[in-house]
């Protein structure tokens, strides 16, 4: 269980981070989300240990967290960085090393991740001379070559093309089905939704939402959306507030079993269900509000 | 999970990352084809001296005639020839065309092919005034001990009134090779120090690497990688260079010390170089593109020039009070002293003094470098003041 508690952070006049709390469960996938300059990064390289907080504490099973056990874990800044000048398999294997691998080990996890990523050719080429999708791959497998017991990654999914974001995305979850909490940003709502188990979001250094995709969904307010054959207009006759979406009737505060029997006393129902809001719809309710 | 890591000791942080900088920087192309050049340099600087000085064989010499004997003592007390002496001067000169010996002194002629050199020449020339006066002095029926008594003169007696104020080209030049190899030798691998630094910072790898390392062993561990490859050429430049003059049979022709001063030199390198290596780290730090480390590192690239031409200045006057304070004071005694030792006796009381404080100097520089590292390392964007470095909390 990987604990972030209470985060403050000021960058001079500027308050980063407001009291950032969040956590994530062996086994759970959590989402990041916040606009651009919310504190995701901030949030992230504090727990990493790059970055040091003004107050607040990042916990691991319960324990403050530690240069040793932090060693463990698999980090991708958002921005990205590799030695150019070094061969791809070397340096993938450096880092395991340095993640505390014994030489052998390191080297053998770094051959079978580049092949798993498709990069078994490229292992003796300078990394300078990949293309910049085989560094992202390069990238990824840096975060994962000594086997992590936790994943922290900010926007891991950016720059990728569709296979490695699918290779990514599986990396993930087995990294979770195998125990791992893990933590990851993204602007790509979609995949967030596909993902996670859990959504964090951040606004302006502080936690604005937060809780499993259903709950979250489920705290929005609730449009019934109702589709008739009927040719006269029936937003007088419906209960609650009434909007048009196109030939559909959205709404809000009203009885909806009064509702189903106003429509179906005035034509068929084709249509009557409640609006489940997507991620991306409840990010903008929340930032916004 | 990880459980086939084994915990990952500072000390294997440490190597770890020097092991890096020794394989990518190293075992390069670049950098063995310089060394293998520097080398190749070194072993003909050092042989040049006997080339030039000449450890020539002995010049084989034929005589013949009246003053032939006295001839063969005056030669064989100069040294340097191989002395034939014939029974007329048909076979002296005999003895010169089917080139038995280089020439022949008979009968008041010096028969030669082509002409002898100019210190053959000068030689035979003073042997031959000398054995003249002794056989004329027999003709004038001077006993032999009287001819002796005549020709014993006291060789002129040289007193220097200033101590170590005359220096043969050898000191000179030993001097001179250990200046300009200290230079290069300190100022490639802060420059590849500095560079380095500025390529993780620039690349953004040091975030990733600061999650496993800390800030100290990054560092450390790059001045020690560059500091061992710098330490590999030096070696290897000091054994090539002792070892071409032993084997020329210059070595014992050096000054006294000579030998211990370029042995010595490494370990004055290896003080100067924490001091400079630590400092280019620092500074290096400080900026986040590879086209601003210049502006930064002018300071340290300045001194290191200056300790370098102070060294030069100090060759022509190794004992004026600007050569002693020059090869005190850190850090430009890293360059000057070992260089001073190599031309002139240094009291070891300034020897010491000197070591202490650069010892000092790099200490300080240590824990300069290594702050200035850790609190700007982070930083991105424009370049961070040095004040303001300083001032930020690590």
């Amino acid at each position: 269980m990987l604990e972030i508690k209470d985060l403050h952070k000021r960058f001079g006049d500027t308050v980063a981070l407001d009291g950032v709390s969040l956590s994530a469960a062996p086994g759970e996938v959590v989402g990041f989300v916040g606009a651009n300059g919310a504190g995701k990064t901030t949030t992230m390289r504090i727990a990493m240990g790059v970055l040091a907080a003004d107050s607040g504490e990042i916990v691991y099973n319960g324990a403050p967290l530690g240069v040793e056990q932090r060693r463990r874990f698999g980090y991708m800044p958002s921005e990205r960085g590799l030695y150019p000048k070094m061969k791809t398999g070397e340096q993938v294997a450096y880092f395991g090393e340095l993640h505390g691998m014994s030489k052998a080990a390191a080297k053998r996890s770094a051959a079978e991740l580049l092949e798993q990523l498709d990069l078994s050719e490229r292992m003796g080429d300078f990394v300078q001379d990949l293309s910049l999708g085989n560094q992202q791959r390069v990238q990824l497998a840096v975060s994962l070559v000594h086997d992590p017991e936790v994943l922290i990654l900010d926007e891991p999914f950016s720059g990728l093309d569709p296979i490695a974001v699918d290779v990514m995305g599986t990396a993930l979850k087995d990294r979770a089905a195998a125990g791992a909490p893990v933590i990851f940003s993204s602007h790509q709502l979609d995949l967030i939704e596909r993902l996670c188990d859990s959504v964090v979001i951040i606004g302006n250094g502080r936690i604005i939402a937060s809780g499993t995709v259903e709950e979250l969904k489920a705290k929005e307010v609730k449009q019934l959306r109702i589709s008739v054959e009927a040719a006269e207009d029936l937003t007088a006759l419906l209960p609650g507030t009434v909007t048009r979406d196109g030939d559909d009737y959205l709404i809000e505060d009203g009885d909806d079993q009064e509702a189903l029997r106003v429509a179906s006393s005035a034509g068929r129902v084709t249509r009557f269900a409640y609006d489940q809001p997507t991620i991306a719809e409840i990010f903008r309710e929340a930032v916004t509000r | 999970m990880s459980n086939q890591s084994a915990e990952t000791s500072r000390m294997r942080g440490l190597m770890l990352v020097a092991g890096r900088e020794i394989r990518v920087r190293g075992l390069s192309k670049a950098n063995l084809v310089s060394l293998l050049v520097t080398v190749v340099i070194v072993g003909v600087l050092a042989a040049l001296p006997s080339l030039i000085g000449g450890n020539e064989e002995d010049a084989a010499i034929g005589l013949a005639g009246e003053n032939a004997p006295a001839m063969q003592a005056q030669l064989e007390a100069m040294g340097g020839f191989d002395i034939t002496v014939y029974d007329t001067a048909d076979e002296a000169e005999r003895a010169v065309e089917d080139e038995t010996v280089e020439a022949a002194v008979a009968d008041g002629s010096l028969y030669s092919l082509d002409g002898v050199g100019n210190e053959v020449e000068t030689k035979i020339d003073a042997a031959w005034q000398a054995a003249s006066v002794q056989t004329n002095l027999a003709n004038a029926g001077l006993s032999d001990q009287e001819i002796a008594g005549a020709l014993t003169v006291e060789p002129l007696e040289f007193v220097t009134l200033e101590s170590g104020g005359v220096h043969s080209t050898l000191d000179y030049f030993t001097g001179l090779v250990i200046s300009i190899i200290m230079f290069m030798m300190l100022m490639t691998p802060v420059q590849y120090i500095a560079m380095g630094v500025v390529e993780e910072k620039s690349s953004r790898i040091v975030e990733i690497l600061l999650t496993s390392l800390k800030p100290w062993q990054l560092l450390g561990g790059k001045v020690i990688g560059l500091g061992v490859i710098s330490l590999v050429n030096l070696v290897a430049m000091v054994a090539v260079g002792l070892g071409v003059s032993a084997a020329t049979g210059m070595l014992g022709d050096l000054p006294p010390g000579t030998a211990a001063a370029a042995v010595s030199t490494i370990g004055w390198w290896l003080m100067a170089f924490a001091l400079f290596g630590t400092l280019a780290g620092g500074v290096g730090s400080l900026v986040s593109r590879q086209e601003e480390s210049g502006s930064v590192l002018t300071p340290l690239i300045m001194s290191l020039t200056l300790s370098y031409l102070g060294a030069i200045f100090l060759l022509n006057a190794p004992t004026s009070t600007f050569a002693e304070v020059l090869s005190i004071v850190p850090p430009f005694s890293g360059i000057a002293m070992p260089t001073r030792m190599a031309i002139t006796e240094v009291p070891a009381w300034q020897v010491g003094l000197s070591a202490v404080l650069l010892a000092a100097a790099a200490a300080g520089a240590l824990a300069l470098g290594s702050q200035l590292y850790k609190r700007s390392v982070l930083y991105t964007g424009s370049r961070m003041k040095l004040t303001e470095a300083l001032r930020r909390a690590a």
